[in-house]
């Protein structure tokens, strides 16, 4: 009976070092695998860094300059058109403005004209004025020497 | 007597960890592909240990002054590795995952990187199983049993090492490794 358990204690003794030495083994080979795995990803970048700074250049210095471009050719139709546009604008008020100014200088003209006139029919006596006011004294005097 | 030769030995290391830290160049050519493994196999996404590491390096020659020698500068440049990770992951939170999940290493990317000595075919095939079982154990692993795990069995860094690049206590360490080797053994078809 003894004998059957110190059997067993061995057996089990036994498949735990066979685990353990398995798990070494693995542990053993993942290290391995890591650091292989390192190995290469260090020596990978020396040789990738230039590689990827061509298109890292691109996109540093052509692409805004593309962009500018871009921007530049829809912007500038844009104001052109915007610019032309106001151009059209102030050339129709140019050519509206004289009728307009002439119109309202002719309102301006015939207002003042007639302000003018009024002013001119009330100080610039009548040129027969004297005659009508000698004659009227005239008669006044043989009208009193008939009376005498 | 031992004390003043044990202090004198200590300033000795000291001196020769910030003279290492001088050659940056030399520094950089030796622990890069320590930390880029220890990255990947925390984070399991070449791109971020990539990135990671880079900023690692960036981070240590920024500080390079204030390195006084008092831990091994691996564990100097560990430490930058785990802060930069923790900060990772915090900045990711619930986005790591999903990022991690997406452009993660490959199974069949890990295993093709067993060496090759194997006597036949079938013992390579084994071999690979062996890496593929427990790199599907340690994707289920915590962020810090994770982290515990890389550092002891991939970087082979002593318990007391881990326990003060991380700033843990030793016990922490222990705990968390427990746990982690417990998950891959019951993975690799082990006794928990």
């Amino acid at each position: 009976m003894k004998t059957r358990r110190q059997g067993t204690g061995d057996s089990e003794g036994v498949e735990t070092r066979e685990e353990v030495r398995e798990l070494a083994e693995a542990l053993s080979l993942y290290r391995s695998a890591m650091t292989h795995l390192a190995e290469r990803s260090t020596a990978l970048p020396r040789v990738a860094v230039p590689r990827r700074s061509a298109p890292i250049r691109f996109r540093l210095l052509l692409g805004p300059a593309l962009g500018a471009a871009l921007a530049a050719g829809i912007l500038l139709p844009v104001y052109g058109h915007l610019h032309h546009h106001d151009a059209t604008v102030l050339q129709a008020q140019s050519v509206t403005t004289p009728d307009a100014a002439s119109a309202r200088a002719s309102v301006d003209d015939t207002v003042l004209m007639n302000q003018i006139d009024s002013q001119l029919s009330e100080t610039v006596p009548d040129a027969l004025e004297p005659l009508a006011l000698s004659s009227q004294s005239a008669t006044q005097s043989s009208v009193s020497e008939k009376k005498q | 007597m031992e004390e003043i030769a044990t202090t004198d030995l200590a300033i000795e290391k000291r001196e020769q960890a910030v003279l290492e830290l001088a050659d940056f160049d030399e520094v950089v050519r030796v622990y890069r592909p320590r930390i880029l493994r220890f990255l990947l196999a925390s984070l399991a996404d070449s791109d971020t240990a990539e990135t990671l590491t880079q900023e690692c390096f960036l981070k240590a020659w920024a500080a390079r002054h204030q390195f006084r020698g008092e831990s091994s500068l691996s564990t100097w440049l560990i430490r930058i590795a785990v802060n930069l990770m923790r900060d990772y992951l915090r900045s990711r939170s619930l986005r790591f995952w999903q990022k991690t999940r997406g452009s993660s290493l490959d199974v069949l990317d890990i295993s093709d990187w067993v060496p090759d000595g194997r006597s036949s075919p079938e013992s390579l095939a084994v071999a690979r199983r062996q890496v593929d079982e427990v790199w599907k154990a340690v994707e289920k692993l915590s962020a810090q049993q994770r982290t515990v795990f890389a550092l002891r069995f991939v970087d082979e860094m002593e318990l007391d090492e881990i326990a003060a690049a991380l700033c843990m206590n030793l016990s922490t360490v222990k705990s968390h490794l427990y746990r982690a080797l417990a998950i891959v053994r019951e993975r690799m078809g082990g006794k928990r």
